[in-house]
């Protein structure tokens, strides 16, 4: 038995330094032999373990590209999202340049710095004080329409306040001049603050939805033809004037370059600046009434019968309408069209206008709704009767005056 | 061949395969030496003659598959020898102990391995024994030893 472990010790060890010898051997070999023996080892026996290797390096390069891959697409993703931020500013300043070209003198640009603080949704402090030209009162405006009115003014900079203050009046008139009245916050709950009211129109002057209302230029502080906001509801009527809901031109959340008009400039009149605004919102406005009426003269007449609309020679682009503020069936299309004059209309364009219809009360509501999701939850309107004037009554049809100068309301 | 030896074979292959499938991948600075492992695992169920042989055949396919002058055939030859023989003078059946067992032959391969390749000389050849290699076999001790308790079955090692 020992003997035979001896044996075996001895054999184990021989077997050892065979193979320590071959290692030492191999490992002596010279480049050129070792290289084949190598070689064929990889070609034969080794084919296996080396299409492993393979594999798994081809795998590990492929997790490395998709990583870099991965890095790529985020960084194109990124830089999209950065473009369409630049994007939405160079759209901002082109309009801001729009307007200043527009303008041509009696202005002062100025960056509008919201508030931070919760709630305080009624001012907005501006960047240009009166080393640049800004006065208290002045009208403060944006590309789209009116912003609000400068409150007070330090050397370089100033705060005005916007139209969601609960003090705020203008005097206002339909783009058409077919109704007049003040406008100012509607001061309901939630996020109808974020709208307007037309108050003190009379009870004879009724006004489309869709009709873009603008300033009139009545009292002096705002000039006239600045747009407000546009038409959206008929609230309840109190005894002889009527009341009306508005969109307004400008959300003070989108407001953050402005031009904040010179008294002499305000003096001068604007009207002209906004004229294409006004003018389109006109058009589309009577687009509007226009399949209204036909729509319900064709639901009036018979089936299959055609129905004959009234034209009236309404003008499309510029000019207000101030003779026809009432007119029972304004013609969309514009004069000196094949349209003008009395048109047949079948009852398939019937259809096609009341299809185009839906489809513009259905972006208006989309407009709407947009405003009113926008708007912040906080509802709590904060009446700041220290800080401005109040406005004389809705009657008066005068928007704010100039009376002393109210007191800062900075905190 | 009983069935024994048959799941021990199985359990070399796997750790075989993984060397060469899983070590890629991963490429850590640290890297798993499987093969190593399987060679451990192997020698200590076979007589130290034998088990030379085995390193020696490992080793001649480790450099087959690596540029280098085939310095793993002589560092496993020696390990292969070294460990069956240990195991054969002291043996044991605990975790601990096969950690050390795993870490002493990782260890000893590296250190035979870079002496005889001399690819790397002087204060790296020192930084690498000292610092890099230790850091290896930890690594490799450890994987040996989640191997060990993945494939108990397998290799019927009592560990406790």
């Amino acid at each position: 038995m020992a003997r035979a472990s001896r044996l075996d010790s001895r054999f184990d060890t021989a077997l050892f330094a065979a193979c320590l010898f071959l290692a030492i051997v191999v490992h002596g070999l010279p480049d050129r032999l070792r290289e084949p023996l190598a070689r064929g080892m990889r070609q034969t026996v080794l084919v296996p373990l080396v299409a492993l290797q393979h594999n798994a390096g081809l795998s590990r390069a492929a997790w490395l590209s998709h990583e870099s891959i991965a890095r790529a697409e985020d960084s194109v993703s990124l830089q999209g999202m950065r473009n369409l931020a630049l994007e939405s500013e160079n759209e901002r300043l082109r309009r801001v340049l729009g307007l200043g070209g527009k303008l041509r003198w009696g202005f002062v640009p100025a960056e509008a710095l919201h508030s931070g603080a919760v709630g305080d949704d009624y001012t907005l402090t501006l960047s240009a004080g009166a080393t640049s030209g800004v006065r208290p009162f002045s009208p403060v405006v944006a590309p789209d329409g009116l912003v609000g009115m400068v409150q007070t003014v330090d050397p370089r900079m100033s705060i005005a306040i916007i139209w969601t203050h609960p003090d705020f009046r203008v005097s206002a008139r339909a783009a058409d001049r077919s109704a007049f009245g003040i406008v100012q916050a509607h001061q309901g709950s939630g996020s109808d603050r974020y709208l307007l009211e037309l108050r003190g129109v009379p009870v004879r002057n009724q006004i489309r939805k869709g009709t873009l209302i603008v300033s009139s230029g009545l009292g002096g502080v705002y000039p006239e033809g600045i747009p407000i906001g546009t038409i959206v509801d008929t609230l309840r009527s109190d005894g002889y004037a009527r009341k009306y809901l508005l969109r307004p031109s400008v959300m003070p959340s989108d407001v953050l370059s402005v031009m904040v008009l010179q008294p002499q400039r305000a003096a001068g009149g604007v009207e002209p600046v906004w004229a294409t605004t006004v003018a389109a919102a006109d058009s589309v406005a009577r687009a509007a009434a226009a399949a209204d009426s036909m729509a319900a003269a064709r639901a009036a007449g018979a089936p299959g019968r055609p129905i004959v609309a009234e034209q009236s020679a309404v003008p499309t682009a510029g000019v207000p309408n101030a003779t026809a503020p009432n007119a029972t069936a304004p013609n969309a299309a514009p004069p000196g069209s094949a349209a003008a004059g009395a048109v047949i209309v079948n009852p398939d364009s019937a259809a096609a206008a009341a299809r185009a219809r839906a489809l513009r009360r259905a972006r208006r509501d989309s407009l709407h709704a947009d405003s009113l999701r926008r708007a912040p939850r906080d509802s709590t309107p904060r009446a700041r009767a220290d800080s401005v004037h109040r406005a004389p009554s809705d009657s008066a049809r005068r928007d704010t005056a100039r009376p002393a100068p109210p007191s800062p309301t900075r905190r | 061949m009983t069935w024994r030896s048959l799941r021990a074979v199985f359990a070399f292959v796997i750790l075989v395969v993984l060397h060469y499938t899983l070590r890629p991948v991963l490429e850590w600075r640290t890297s798993i030496d499987f093969l190593l492992i399987a060679l451990l695992l192997a020698s200590v169920r076979m007589r130290p003659g034998a088990a030379a042989v085995l390193g020696f055949a490992m080793g001649l396919v480790a450099d087959s598959l690596s540029v280098g002058a085939f310095g793993a055939t002589l560092a496993m030859t020696v390990v292969g020898f070294s460990a069956s023989w240990l195991r054969a003078v002291v043996f044991a059946e605990n975790l601990v102990l096969h950690a050390a067992f795993f870490f002493a032959g990782k260890w000893l391969f590296d250190i035979i391995f870079l002496l005889v390749e001399r690819r790397v000389k002087g204060l790296d050849l020192v930084f690498q024994l000292l610092i890099w290699s230790p850091l290896t076999a930890i690594v490799t001790a450890l994987a040996g030893l989640l191997a060990l308790i993945v494939m108990r079955p397998m290799l019927d090692a009592r560990t406790g």
